[in-house]
Formats: C-alpha cells, sequence, structure tokens
C-alpha cells in the first residue's frame, strides 16, 4: 500500500517536472503574429506589396513646392504661414501636421526590415520562390534605402562624413537609436543599394515595383547629394540608357496619365486607390470642386518667378506644368494653376488624381549634366552641355542648342533647368539646400518682404526634429538653431 | 533525499540527548476531539522538559517522559491546550475545539498556521457572517466586513460579481484585476460567482500582504482569497434543510428630483420664449408662443380649430404624469431552498449540499435561477489522507436585452431619468402603445416595453471547481501532499429580438436578430509539496516546505449572429433568410496558458514568541514571450513577535493577546501584462465573448493592408502595431507592520491595526514611441514606472455586555489608502477614460474644465484658466487634475451583533468617502439647452438654478450655451449604507413521542441594502466604475428564512 502511495505521488512529481517546460512555451495559436505571419515567400511578398503601403511622395512635393519659390499663396485660403515662411521650430503645428517625415519614413523601414529578417527562412511553397527571395530582398533594401535618403534630405546637413545623419535602422527593434554621423550612415546607405541592384529585376517592364531602372535612380540622386560625381554620371547614365527621354510629342501624355514614358518607378493614384494612397496628388495645390462651376479652393499657384522662366509658346513644359484657368478668371478668381497633377476636368471624380512619377529620365539627365559640369566635362560631346541641349531639345519647339563657357555657366544652367523642369516634383527646396543656395522670392510672389529670402545656410533648411520624439528618445539630437 | 538525511541527522541528535536522562519512562495514548475523532499531528510536550512529539494519523502518540517530568501539555490548532498531570502509561485526551481558535488560524490554502505564529496581514470572514445573505454572487456579502477590501458593486443584477480592491490599484494597465479566489486549494475566475453557493463556505481568508498572497507568486500581487468549505464531521448523519423567500425593491434614489410634466411644460415654455427652438407640447401648444396664433391651413381648416386642439392637446398630455420607476421596474420575488447531510466514521466523512435559488431583479427581465451541488469527502486511511471537494453549479441568468445596449432609449436604466412623464405607454385595454416616436406624440416607453416583450437575454453558466488531495505522512514529521484540481466554465448566451415585433423590424434586415455563443473556461492546478515540520527541544519549532506546481489555463470560444430571422419560430436563427451585405458573421478562437513554479517556505519559532519566515517562489509563464522574462520570483520575509510569552507580560493582567508583527516582500502582478483578445461570437459588435490573445503586445501582428495596389493582384501585410518584446511582470514591494492587541477581562476588546506601503515597480505606463520603431507615436506599454499605495488598517471587536445569556458585540473596520503615481519614468503624462495619470497624483484623478457658474451679464458658461483668469470660452478653459478620484480613499463598515438567548440581532454599515464619480446622468438632466431638453427630462434645479436674464447670478449657464462636461458634473459619491439587518430566532429541539423530530431550527429575516445616506444626486453612489450612466442600482431586499435540522 504504501509503496503504490509512494510510487503515485513520486510519478505524479515526476510528469509534472516533465511536463513543466511545456507551461512557460504556449504559442498563440489563433492569431497571426511574428513568423507565423510570414512563413511563406508568398506571405513575404505581400509583405513587401505592404511596405509599399507606405511610400509616398506627397510630402516631399508640397515641402519642395512651398518651402521654396515654386509656389506662392493665391490669396484664397492661406494658414501656412509657419512652413511658408520658415517660422518654424521643433512644436511647430504645420510641420507636425504636414511634415513629420520620420513617421512614414521609418514606418516603410520598420517593415522593410521585418521582410529582411523573414525573407530568407520563409518557406518555399510554389516554384519559383527561391528565385523570388532575391527580388524580395532587393526590393526591402531599395525601400530601406529610399526612406533612409529622404530622412538625410528633410533632416540633415549637406553631406560631409563628421556631420550628423539619423539613425539608420537594419533591424525592427524597439530599443531606442542615436543618431549617427553621415560617414557610416551613406556607408550603409550605398551598401543597401548596391545590394539591392543585384536583386531587382534588371528588366523594366514593370515599373509598378523596384527594378534597376529604380534603384540606378535613387543610386544617381544619393551621389548626387554626395557629390560622388563619377557615380551620379554613371547610374543616371545606366537609367536613361534603360529608358530615353520622351520627346515633345509624347510629354503631355506623362501628366495626363497617358502614358508612363521616362518612368522608372510609379506609385499609381486612381479613383479607387486615391483615398487609400495618400490621396490625390492634385490637391496638394487645389482643393476638389464640388462641380465644374463651384471649383475649389486653389491653395498655391505658380509663382511670377517660375510662370515668366518658361518660354510659353514654345516649351511644351508650360501647358503641362502650369494652366491660366478661363473658368476661374471668368468668376473673378486667380486663374493661375498648377496643372501637372490636375487629372479630370473639376468636379470630375478623376479630378487631381494622377499618378507619382518617382523617378523620370528627365531627372537622370540633369543628374547627369550637373555631375559631368562638375567634373569639368561642361562642354562638348557628353558633357553637361550636351545633356541640356538633349534635354531641350525634346522640351522646346525650334530649340538652338547652347554651348557654355565655363562650368559655372553650365551649372547655373542646370540649376534653372532643374527649376523648370521638375518643379512640383519634390527637388527644388532640397536642390537650394544642396547647392548652398538662399531661396529667393520675387516681391510679387512673397506674402511679406521677410519671406522674401531665406539666407543659404539658414538654420531653417534642416528641419527640427519632432518634439514628441524628443521627449520619447532621449538619444536623440536636435538640429542646430532649434 | 537531503531533507530525508536531514531528518535522520536531526533525529539522532535528538536521541542521543534522551539518552543522557535516567529513571525515564514511556507515556502513549491516543488524542481525539470532542467527537472522539483522531486528532492528528497534535503536539504532545512534557512541560519544563526538552520532550516532545506528535501524534500520528490516528491521533496516537508514544513519549518518553524524563524523570522530572509531571506534565503532559497537548496542543493543537483549533483547539484549546490542555494540561493534564501524568498518571500511568496510557493516557487518552480529548481536546475541546477553541472557538476562539477558529480566528486564531490563518488560511493560506497551501498552509494552515497558528495566528500567533503568523506574520503576514490576513482577514477572516466567518462564513455565518455571509450565509443567508440573499445576493446572487457571495463577493457582494463581503463589503464593510474586512479592513482594507473595497466591494464595489456595479450592477444590482441578481448574480452579477462586485469588483474587489484589496489595498488600492497597484497597477495601471491591470487596474480592476481581482484578488486570486482559491477555493478549497483549487483557484477559481473572479466574477463566476453567480453559481456558487455560499452558504457552503466555512470560512473566507483574505491575505493582503506579501507574506501571506506571496505564496501564490504572481497570481498574489492583488490579495488572495482563500475559501474553505464546510467539512463533515464523525458522527450520525445529521440533515438540515433551509428555505428562505423574500422581495427584492428597486432604491430610492438620493437628492435626485426629476421634473413633473407641469414644471416640464413651464420649463419647455420658458426656453421656448428665450428663442430656443423647443419641440416638446410644452412649447409646441404654448398659448405664449407665437405660432399658436399663426394658422396651419393644410392641417386645420381654422385658427380656432387649431388652437382648440391645441389647448386639447396641452390639457390632456399636461395630466399625464407617468411614474417612470412604477412602470419601469418591479418588486422581484427571491427564494432559495437547501438540503445539506453531512457526516461520517472515524475514517470518513462527508459533506453533500444541494441548494436552488431564485431571485427576480428589480429590473423586469432579470433574474437568477441557481442550482448548486457540493460534495466533500475526506477518507483517511494509515498514513494517507484523501481529500475531494467538488462544487456543481448551474444558473440561468435572465437579463434586460436593452441594457445591453448601453447608451440607448431602450434602456430602461436610461429612460428611468430621460424620459419625459408626459408619455403614456399602455392603452385603457393595458396593450403597449408603440411605434414612431415624436418630440409631441413620444413613444419612446412604449417602444422601450414592446422591445422587452420581444427580445431576450440569457446566459448560462455551468461550473465545476473540483479538487483531489492527497497527503501521505512519510514520518510523522513529514508530509508528502499532492493537490489536483480542475475549475470549468461552460458559459452560454443567447440573445435576441423576435422578427415579428416592431422592434425586430428596427433590426438590419428588419427582421429580428439572433446572436448565440459559447464559451469554455478551464483551469488546472496541480502542486505537489514535502513539508517538514518539527519542534526541537520545545522550543525550536521549525518548518520546511518545498512545493512545485503547474498550472495550465484554456480558454475556447465561439458564436454566430444572424439577422433577417424566420417570423413565425422566435429567438432561433434556424430558417432565417438571407443575409444580404451583412459581413461574415461567425467567429471562434481558443487560446491558453501556463504557469510553472517551484517555490520554498521555511519557517522557525522560538519559544511560541519569536517567529521568522520567509518563502521564495520562481514563476515561469507563456504569457511572457521574452525568454529572459519569462521567469520571475516573488519572495517575502517575515517577523512576529508574541509578547504574551514574555515573562514580564506574566505580572500584568491588562493586556490578553499582544503580538506585533512585520513582513516584507515583492510580488510579481501577472494581470498587469498587456494583451489583446480575439473576437468570438460573431462579428459587427456583437461580440459575446472575448478569448484572450496574450501575445498580441508583445509579438509583431500583422494585418490586410490594401492601401498599395500599384496593378499588383497581393494584398498586402502590413505590421500593425508595436511588438514590446521587452516586457516584463510589473512587481510590487510590501511593506506590512502589524499589531494584534486585546484586553479587558478575556479579550473582550480586540484589536487589529496595520500600516502598509505597497510600491509597483516596472508599472506599465503608455510611452508614445519614437520614430525609429515604426509606429511613431502609437503608444507602447513601458515598464518605466513607479506606484505607491500606503495605509492604514484598524480592525476593532468589543464586547460591550457579556453575560450567561447575552452577548453584545460592535465591530468596526476602516482602512485608509493613498495612492501616488510616483514616477512615470519620463513618459509624459497621459489621459485614460475621465481622469488624468500624472506624477504626484493618484490613478483616477478626474480631469476636468473647473465651471464657475454662469455669467451674470450674458448668462454664458465660466471657467478657470490655468493662469487663474476666467474665460467663457470651453475652448480655452483650463483642465484641472484636483477633483478628486473616483476610488475611495476611506472604506469600511462597523457592525453590532446581539444575541439575548435565543434571540440574535446583527446590523451591518458601510461606508465609503472621499470618492467623486463622474456623475453622467445628472450632466444629462442639469444640462439646459434645448439639445438636452428635446431628448431627456430635465433636474427640477434648472428651474431656480438657471440663469434667466442679465443681472441673474445662477450656476446654470444661458440655454443657448452647451457648457460641455465639466466639473460641475463631478460629485462626492460618499455613502453610508445601512447595509444588513438579521434578526433570528433559534427554535429549540421537537421531541414528539419521545423521537427527536427536529434537533434544533432557526427563524430569521434578513433586510439587505435597507437605507442610503450619500449626498449623491442619483440611484446609487456605488459603482465599480469612474462614471455613472444607465446604472443597473442595487436593490433592497427583503427576506424571511427558516432552517431546520434534523
Amino acid at each position: 500500500m504504501k509503496k503504490i502511495i509512494t510510487i503515485i505521488l513520486a510519478s505524479g512529481l515526476l510528469l509534472g517536472a516533465a511536463g513543466c517546460e511545456k507551461l512557460i512555451q504556449i504559442e498563440e495559436t489563433d492569431a497571426l503574429l511574428g513568423a507565423t505571419a510570414l512563413k511563406t515567400v508568398s506571405n513575404v511578398e505581400a509583405a513587401v506589396i505592404g511596405a509599399y503601403g507606405g511610400f509616398r511622395v506627397d510630402m516631399e512635393y508640397l515641402l519642395n513646392s512651398t518651402f521654396s519659390d515654386e509656389v506662392r499663396t493665391a490669396g484664397e485660403f492661406y494658414n501656412a504661414a509657419t512652413t511658408h515662411e520658415w517660422l518654424y521650430a521643433s512644436q511647430d503645428v504645420g510641420l507636425r501636421d504636414n511634415y513629420t517625415a520620420i513617421a512614414p519614413q521609418y514606418s516603410v523601414i520598420n517593415r522593410a526590415n521585418i521582410i529582411l529578417a523573414n525573407v530568407a527562412t520563409a518557406d518555399s511553397t510554389v516554384v519559383g520562390d527561391n528565385t523570388k527571395r532575391a527580388r524580395l530582398r532587393g526590393e526591402a533594401l531599395f525601400l530601406r534605402a529610399y526612406a533612409h535618403f529622404e530622412l538625410f534630405r528633410y533632416y540633415c546637413a549637406n553631406y560631409n562624413p563628421d556631420a550628423l545623419a539619423m539613425p539608420y535602422m537594419e533591424i525592427s527593434t524597439l530599443v531606442t537609436s542615436p543618431r549617427i554621423k553621415q560617414g557610416p550612415y551613406f556607408q550603409k546607405l550605398i551598401a543597401d543599394i548596391t545590394e539591392a541592384k543585384g536583386l531587382v529585376p534588371a528588366s523594366v517592364a514593370d515599373i509598378n515595383r523596384a527594378n534597376v531602372a529604380a534603384v540606378n535612380a535613387l543610386h544617381a540622386r544619393v551621389a548626387l547629394y554626395m557629390r560622388d560625381w563619377a557615380t551620379a554620371e554613371a547610374n543616371a547614365t545606366a537609367y536613361i540608357n534603360l529608358i530615353p527621354l520622351a520627346d515633345r510629342a509624347a510629354f503631355p501624355g506623362i501628366w495626363t496619365d497617358a502614358n508612363t514614358l521616362e518612368v522608372g518607378f510609379i506609385l499609381r493614384r486612381t479613383t479607387a486607390t486615391a483615398t487609400l494612397v495618400g490621396g490625390r496628388l492634385g490637391s496638394l495645390y487645389d482643393a476638389t470642386s464640388a462641380s465644374s462651376t463651384q471649383i475649389g479652393v486653389i491653395t498655391w499657384q505658380p509663382t511670377d518667378e517660375l510662370y515668366n522662366s518658361y518660354d510659353r509658346v514654345n516649351d511644351v513644359r508650360f501647358a503641362s506644368y502650369i494652366k491660366d484657368e478661363p473658368r476661374l478668371i471668368a468668376a473673378g478668381r486667380t486663374g493661375r494653376i498648377v496643372n501637372k497633377y490636375a487629372g479630370g476636368d473639376f468636379g470630375t471624380p478623376t479630378e487631381n488624381i494622377n499618378h507619382a512619377k518617382v523617378f523620370r529620365t528627365a531627372e537622370m539627365v540633369l543628374i547627369r549634366a550637373e555631375a559631368r559640369a562638375e567634373q569639368n566635362k561642361f562642354t562638348g560631346a557628353n558633357s553637361a552641355e550636351s545633356d541640356i541641349n538633349l534635354l531641350r531639345t525634346n522640351r522646346i519647339t525650334g530649340y538652338t542648342p547652347v554651348t557654355f563657357a565655363s562650368k559655372d555657366a553650365a551649372i547655373d544652367a542646370v540649376m534653372m533647368e532643374r527649376f523648370k523642369e521638375l518643379p512640383f516634383e519634390g527637388h527644388r527646396f532640397f536642390d537650394l539646400k544642396r547647392r548652398n543656395l538662399p531661396v529667393t522670392r520675387l516681391a510679387t510672389d512673397a506674402p511679406n518682404v521677410p519671406a522674401q529670402t531665406l539666407a543659404a545656410g539658414n538654420y531653417r533648411f534642416l528641419l527640427p526634429i519632432p518634439q514628441p520624439e524628443i521627449l520619447a528618445n532621449p538619444l536623440i539630437e536636435q538640429n542646430p538653431g532649434y | 533525499m537531503r531533507m530525508r538525511k536531514l531528518t535522520v541527522m536531526l533525529l539522532v541528535c535528538l536521541m542521543a540527548i534522551g539518552q543522557v536522562w535516567a529513571q525515564e519512562r514511556t507515556v502513549a495514548g491516543k488524542v481525539t476531539d470532542d467527537k472522539g475523532d483522531a486528532v492528528a499531528g497534535a503536539s504532545v510536550t512534557v512541560k519544563g522538559t526538552k520532550a516532545g512529539t506528535a501524534t500520528d494519523a490516528e491521533g496516537r502518540f508514544a513519549i518518553t517522559v524524563p524523570a522530572n517530568g509531571r506534565i503532559l501539555i497537548i496542543s493543537s490548532v483549533g483547539f484549546a491546550t490542555q494540561e493534564l498531570a501524568i498518571s500511568g502509561t496510557t493516557m487518552n485526551v480529548s481536546l475541546k475545539v477553541d472557538e476562539k481558535s477558529l480566528t486564531e488560524v490563518v488560511v493560506t490554502g497551501y498552509t494552515k498556521e497558528k495566528k500567533s505564529t503568523f506574520a503576514g496581514a490576513a482577514s477572516n470572514i466567518s462564513g455565518k457572517v455571509i450565509e443567508n445573505v440573499p445576493v446572487g454572487a457571495f463577493d457582494q456579502a463581503m463589503q464593510g466586513r474586512a479592513a482594507g477590501v473595497q466591494v464595489q458593486s456595479g450592477s444590482g443584477q441578481p448574480g452579477s460579481s462586485a469588483n474587489v480592491t484589496i489595498r488600492g490599484i497597484s497597477s495601471i494597465a491591470g487596474a480592476f484585476a481581482q484578488p486570486l479566489y482559491v477555493i478549497d486549494g483549487v483557484p477559481m475566475p473572479a466574477f463566476d460567482m453567480s453559481s456558487i453557493n455560499p452558504n457552503d463556505f466555512e470560512s473566507l481568508t483574505i491575505l493582503k500582504d506579501a507574506n501571506s498572497a506571496g505564496l501564490y507568486g504572481s497570481r498574489g500581487s492583488q490579495g488572495v482569497i482563500v475559501i474553505t468549505t464546510k467539512k463533515g464531521k464523525k458522527g450520525a448523519t445529521a440533515f438540515s434543510f433551509k428555505t428562505q423567500f423574500g422581495f427584492t425593491e428597486p432604491p430610492t434614489p438620493t437628492n435626485f428630483e426629476l421634473m413633473n410634466t407641469q414644471e416640464m411644460f413651464a420649463y419647455e415654455e420658458r426656453l421656448g420664449l428665450m428663442g430656443q427652438g423647443m419641440t416638446g407640447p410644452g412649447w409646441v401648444y404654448s398659448k405664449r408662443n407665437p405660432a399658436y396664433n399663426v394658422h396651419i391651413p393644410a392641417q386645420f381648416p381654422s385658427l380656432a380649430a387649431q388652437q382648440a386642439r391645441y389647448d386639447f392637446l396641452r390639457d390632456s398630455l399636461g395630466q399625464i404624469n407617468s411614474n417612470w420607476g412604477d412602470i419601469l421596474f418591479r418588486n422581484g420575488f427571491s427564494q432559495n431552498y437547501e438540503l445539506n447531510l453531512q457526516g461520517g466514521s472515524d475514517n470518513t466523512r462527508f459533506f453533500v449540499s444541494m441548494g436552488y435559488f431564485d431571485q427576480e431583479g428589480t429590473d423586469l427581465r432579470s433574474r437568477l435561477r441557481r442550482y448548486t451541488g457540493r460534495f466533500n469527502l475526506d477518507h483517511t486511511v494509515g498514513k494517507l489522507s484523501i481529500g475531494w471537494n467538488t462544487l456543481m453549479g448551474y444558473n440561468i441568468t435572465d437579463l434586460n436585452e436593452g441594457e445591453w445596449l448601453g447608451n440607448s432609449p431602450r434602456n430602461p436604466f436610461q429612460m428611468f431619468f430621460r424620459a419625459k412623464t408626459y408619455e403614456n405607454p399602455y392603452r385603457p385595454d393595458g396593450s403597449i402603445i408603440f411605434g414612431a416616436s415624436t418630440p409631441v406624440a413620444l413613444r419612446q416607453i412604449g417602444n422601450l416595453m414592446e422591445g422587452l416583450y420581444n427580445s431576450q437575454w440569457i446566459t448560462n453558466q455551468m461550473k465545476i471547481n473540483s479538487g483531489i488531495t492527497l497527503a501521505y505522512k512519510i514520518l510523522p514529521t513529514l508530509t508528502l501532499r499532492n493537490v489536483t484540481g480542475i475549475d470549468v466554465a461552460f458559459n452560454r448566451q443567447t440573445r435576441g429580438v423576435r422578427a415579428n415585433s416592431f422592434v425586430g423590424s428596427l433590426q438590419t434586415l428588419q427582421n429580428g436578430y439572433q446572436a448565440d455563443a459559447s464559451q469554455t473556461v478551464s483551469n488546472l492546478v496541480n502542486t505537489t509539496s514535502l513539508v517538514y515540520n518539527k519542534k526541537f527541544r520545545e522550543v525550536h519549532d521549525v518548518e520546511v516546505g518545498g512545493y512545485f506546481e503547474g498550472i495550465r489555463g484554456y480558454t475556447q470560444a465561439f458564436g454566430s449572429t444572424l439577422w433577417n430571422l424566420n417570423r413565425n419560430i422566435d429567438y432561433t436563427g434556424q430558417q432565417a433568410g438571407a443575409q444580404p451585405g451583412t459581413i461574415p458573421q461567425s467567429s471562434s478562437a481558443r487560446s491558453g496558458y501556463g504557469i510553472r513554479s517551484m517555490f520554498a517556505t521555511a519557517k522557525y519559532t522560538f519559544k511560541d514568541k519569536y517567529t521568522i519566515n520567509g518563502n521564495i517562489r520562481r514563476d515561469g509563464t507563456s504569457r511572457i514571450v521574452s525568454d529572459e522574462n519569462n521567469q520571475i520570483n516573488t519572495w517575502s520575509v517575515g517577523v512576529i513577535w508574541n509578547a504574551m510569552k514574555e515573562g514580564f507580560m506574566q505580572n500584568q493582567n491588562f493586556l490578553t493577546d499582544l503580538r506585533v508583527r512585520g513582513s516584507y516582500g515583492s510580488v510579481p502582478n501577472i494581470n498587469s501584462i498587456p494583451g489583446g483578445s480575439y473576437s468570438s461570437g460573431g462579428q459587427g459588435g456583437f461580440n459575446l465573448y472575448g478569448v484572450p490573445n496574450y501575445h498580441a503586445a508583445q509579438i509583431q501582428g500583422f494585418s490586410a493592408n490594401t492601401a498599395f495596389v500599384n496593378n499588383s493582384p497581393i494584398t498586402g501585410l502590413s505590421p500593425n502595431s508595436p511588438p514590446n518584446d521587452l516586457l516584463r511582470m510589473e512587481y510590487v514591494e510590501k511593506y506590512n507592520i502589524g499589531v494584534d492587541f486585546a484586553f479587558w477581562q478575556q479579550s473582550r476588546a480586540r484589536f487589529t491595526v496595520d500600516l502598509y506601503s505597497n510600491l509597483t515597480r516596472d508599472l506599465f505606463v503608455n510611452q508614445p514611441l519614437w520614430s525609429t520603431s515604426g509606429f511613431y507615436q502609437s503608444s507602447l506599454q513601458l515598464n518605466a514606472g513607479t506606484m505607491s499605495n500606503k495605509g492604514i488598517e484598524v480592525t476593532m471587536a468589543v464586547d460591550i455586555l457579556r453575560s450567561k445569556n447575552s452577548l453584545l458585540t460592535l465591530g468596526l473596520n476602516h482602512a485608509y489608502n493613498v495612492n501616488n503615481i510616483e514616477s512615470l519614468g519620463g513618459v509624459p503624462e497621459f489621459q485614460a477614460g475621465t481622469f488624468l495619470l500624472r506624477e504626484g497624483i493618484p490613478y483616477g484623478s478626474h480631469y476636468n474644465t473647473r465651471y464657475l457658474g454662469a455669467d451674470a451679464a450674458t448668462g454664458a458658461p465660466k471657467f478657470a484658466t490655468l493662469d487663474g483668469g476666467i474665460t467663457n470660452d470651453p475652448g480655452k478653459a483650463g483642465l484641472f487634475a484636483d477633483f478628486g478620484t473616483f476610488l475611495p480613499k476611506h472604506v469600511g463598515g462597523f457592525n453590532l451583533d446581539y444575541t439575548y438567548k435565543r434571540f440574535a440581532f446583527s446590523a451591518l454599515f458601510s461606508y465609503q468617502f472621499d470618492v467623486v464619480r463622474s456623475n453622467n446622468v445628472w450632466s444629462w438632466i442639469t444640462r439646459g439647452t434645448p439639445g438636452f431638453q428635446n431628448a431627456v427630462n430635465a433636474s427640477r434645479v434648472l428651474l431656480t438654478e438657471q440663469w434667466e436674464k442679465p443681472g441673474d447670478n445662477k450656476f446654470y449657464q444661458h440655454p443657448g450655451i452647451d457648457r460641455g462636461f465639466t466639473s460641475s458634473d463631478l460629485m462626492d459619491a460618499k455613502f453610508l449604507r445601512f447595509r444588513n439587518l438579521n434578526i433570528s430566532y433559534n427554535i429549540p429541539a421537537l421531541n414528539i413521542a419521545g423521537m427527536k423530530v427536529i434537533k434544533s431550527a432557526k427563524f430569521y429575516t434578513q433586510m439587505h441594502n435597507i437605507a442610503i445616506w450619500s449626498p449623491w444626486r442619483g440611484q446609487d453612489p456605488e459603482d465599480n466604475n469612474n462614471i455613472s450612466l444607465n446604472e443597473f442600482p442595487n436593490p433592497r431586499m427583503i427576506v424571511f428564512g427558516l432552517d431546520i435540522n434534523f
């Protein structure tokens, strides 16, 4: 009896001890959590699509227009004085509501990092999964590099290996990170780009997702900001070789979304997705209209400086970018509007709906022109001069080629051409900052005298780290001046 | 193995000492209780010597008495100690149950300890005081009974559990986590009380500090309520029969005067004349309304006819003055029947009870029917004892489907104050008037009544709580024990609206709905322990225990909702029509968790004077994902000084008891771990049962992301919330210092005072996230803060009168607790509900604008600004956090018990003060704006206290300006409640023809929630949350009962 009881109790004890390890390792069986969610390569591909879902350019577009000399208030609605007139500090509501770049960019980075952590180990379930892994990894690296580069453009001083960059996130973590130096930051960025280049599709047939042209374009843009002219030239050339410039006849079709010429990577906006993907690009400048007769508020209109820079008769860009709307003028309103993303007519469902062209051949030609000029290749074949003439020939009817007498003349021409070719595409303010130039507005374009000039090198060329981030992350360092 | 060696060594030492003595003899015998049952483990010592032993399972002992030994001392927990002169070699001793000793024992669930050596802080509630209290959930009966145990009832629904808070809120994330309930060693989820019969309880012990509750590890952080049920006693089988019947009544609101119809008409007219858009008949049919003189040709042939009609309507509506309390509520019938059997032999004892409890609530559809059974069996064979305690319960709870809707005109607890008294819901033949409702022809109550009778909401619970204990005495000093227990609740819920009804036509797809769900919650526990207990040399009492415990919990649920029901069959989804346009209406989920624990206890007592104990427990749990953080320690140390055993105390005769206790320890809080839940039981707002997702906050979760289409056929997947894989359990450092003392004759005045300080560390606070997490500004539960609860608890009982025939005892318990958020760990302050979490203020501090009354000139509301100014702009009003908290600082109760011969009288009062709640009802009925006035009845205070014209110095503002929800709606919720009155008469034995027909009987009446005194304006100041709206108030109850023992 005694024995039996002892055996029962002892075996109970043993069973308990054996089963005990399990008790602290019970998984959630019903939730799409962690590795369960990204179990297969197909799941990881869905996560890549999810990461593109965080990709936006709207913020860059609006910032580069309104902080620079591209647009002015149309006098119909103006509540952006703190940003338009460079009056912001780290707690500015205008910055907080419209230009908190750390939020979307690190969100995309986090998604990319989750993909990168899972893509190698996810199960293959479909034929071709193993080759797909490489592409998915390449796309994630591209997204991570792109987002980090955007953060640099917002918050960092011009490229200098010893200057402060932002935290470069290579894993998904809740551990707070400090800002690092631009030297290592760009090493990581270039490493991501270089690896991505070998992984994404070499064909540019699909511009809906990252391909080699998109990675080349990013590389060219990054090299431009790093003043690594040879690299910028090489990558821009690689892009141009894959996707040539559109001619004058086809050019307007880019902006009516009739074609996708020049575009290496696109963010499609349609009526179905307009509300989902950051909204209607055209609405950055004009509110949507209730009907064709009740035209929405014109928030921003092109400046005189921009308007007058075009040969309005012969330059095909003018009509694509800017419009003097007769119906507005008839209604006694200011008629000049940004036409680039106008989409369908006022009051129609497609009003203000236009695809975002993330990379375009014209930008690559201008990057190459600048890089060549900086390498003193300002005239002759394969020079800044040839690039500028190539672009203008494809834009201006009856264009007479120019010759540049000096490097400086070439660079001035490139900057002017960037102003005219790439307005509202997210470049101007960062270009001025990059070239250490001031923002200068004509008296007719500025809301007041102090808002006519932002001196070169002013601390407000770097956006402040938002105050909630300063509070939340004690390791982060604020930019000087704030 | 090591233990065994130690034991042997100690025994050898002891025997060696024994050898020194000469001329010794051996005395053997048996120790029994007053019924002749063996008393095992009783201590037998020889006075003035070091000789001592303990009785075996049969109560037998044999002791070697030294030559100088004269007197034998026999003691055992629960019995009066006896001293007997040694005579002969066989001594059989019968111990008397020490009545006082019932409270002298502390049952911790794992151990049973003498109070004189128990260093922790615990309160005991005798089963007698909650017996026959006519509440469906026994926790309600604990209110006012134990110091530091705050019992707040949230609903008067029969069977609804209270919210129990022991020594304050110690967590933000787990703010309302309940104490751990343990019945006979088997844990039971809180809120599962409606299937349990508290009349089976022998006692409840509430463990409050680290030294007592810490035995339970991370589950004991909120305190532990240990329930011991009745056991059988040896002897002839005894029957007892109990019956009870009575009534539940709606309570009388305090300071709550709503306008009657005439007042409402006058008020509506007044607002109308002030240019407010009034839609009620008081203005629409008013002679002073300019529209009265404007003919509406489309409706009336002439102005005269129109005016005559208006006059008629105004006069006839004006004569309707419905009393909603009478129409919406009732006096419910309550009954209870119970049969107990108990008895046993030398080896086997049993207790069996069966009960039926049926209580109608004051709401017309509320009712609890409960069937309970209990079977307790104890069997001893040799060194082995077996105990099997089983509870089985089943309940059917009817609720009001309208109450589930919450903020709805179908909720009687809203319409009670909201409905206009000029609606008459009944035709002369008693049928209900329902249909489309307009301000001048209200059908709101009619629709409520029609809905009430054409809907149902029923929950069922089948409850099993069962545990088997095996204990084997390897040696007299060494016990191996195993407890295996299971607690299962099978819950079913059905809610629906008949298709063939007006309310059914208002549902999605116009034909009623039917929602059904079921849930199974089960918990298994297995505890194995080895406890060594020995007294050395009569003065060194040592107890060492090692424990291993495994706990496994499971939850499963599923459910579905259907619309478009068949009109000919009620409350079923069968033959339901198509469900176009509705999202999938069924779902299911399951999850589970485990806890693995190892713990050890040690206790040493010197001469019954000084005791020191310590315990340490290591809990590992699956609820924490991180391997680094999934194991956590609980530990405590305690000391107690039993001063009465000191020599110098023998010379005084004032104090009869004096013990000083101290304890310190750290107890983690498993209930603080943030998590999520699965939806189950049908979607679309019909989530009847939740299933916890324990890892939701720790592992990255994903959701479908359709934002990026870009011609891709693939639906995106993206992370949806920040995972905190670094999350740890909060833990509470608990200090306690206590003193127990008694004086006046044989302890006629008894006091216990405890001082405590609890500091929660690693407190979860809502940290707004930094950008690199990928979730900028999302909130993360971060282990960053600290929170303190400091307080004092006083318990006293004084036998004011004590004579042969009568005993009058006054009891009092009071607790004062101060909560403070010590630190948010650098996290900015944040809001939760109506309150603010800020460093330096208590949890639950209301955060609102400070309303200063109406501006005399304009009637605009005046608010204080943060810089000390006054503004009329609500947008510029400062937000203040100094209005107090919704958690009372002071809670307590007092009772007066009087027995005189066969009569017994017992009264209990409970109270709370220093508490402020948001009175949302008051906010609605005093808003004084047309928006509210057109939809809600109003308080009479608006008639006299609202601004009408320039120069008025009034509190309530101009009707054209809404002041919003302000400090004017934060209200003192202190109360003194006459909680319970019990008057009983014991009927003597009844003998018929020499046959004892009835051994004894008791006739009694119990009244519950008899009266309340409170400045609160409303039906019931007591609630379990911060805001008052649509509350089911606690009813008043009166029952009569008869207990007969055969």
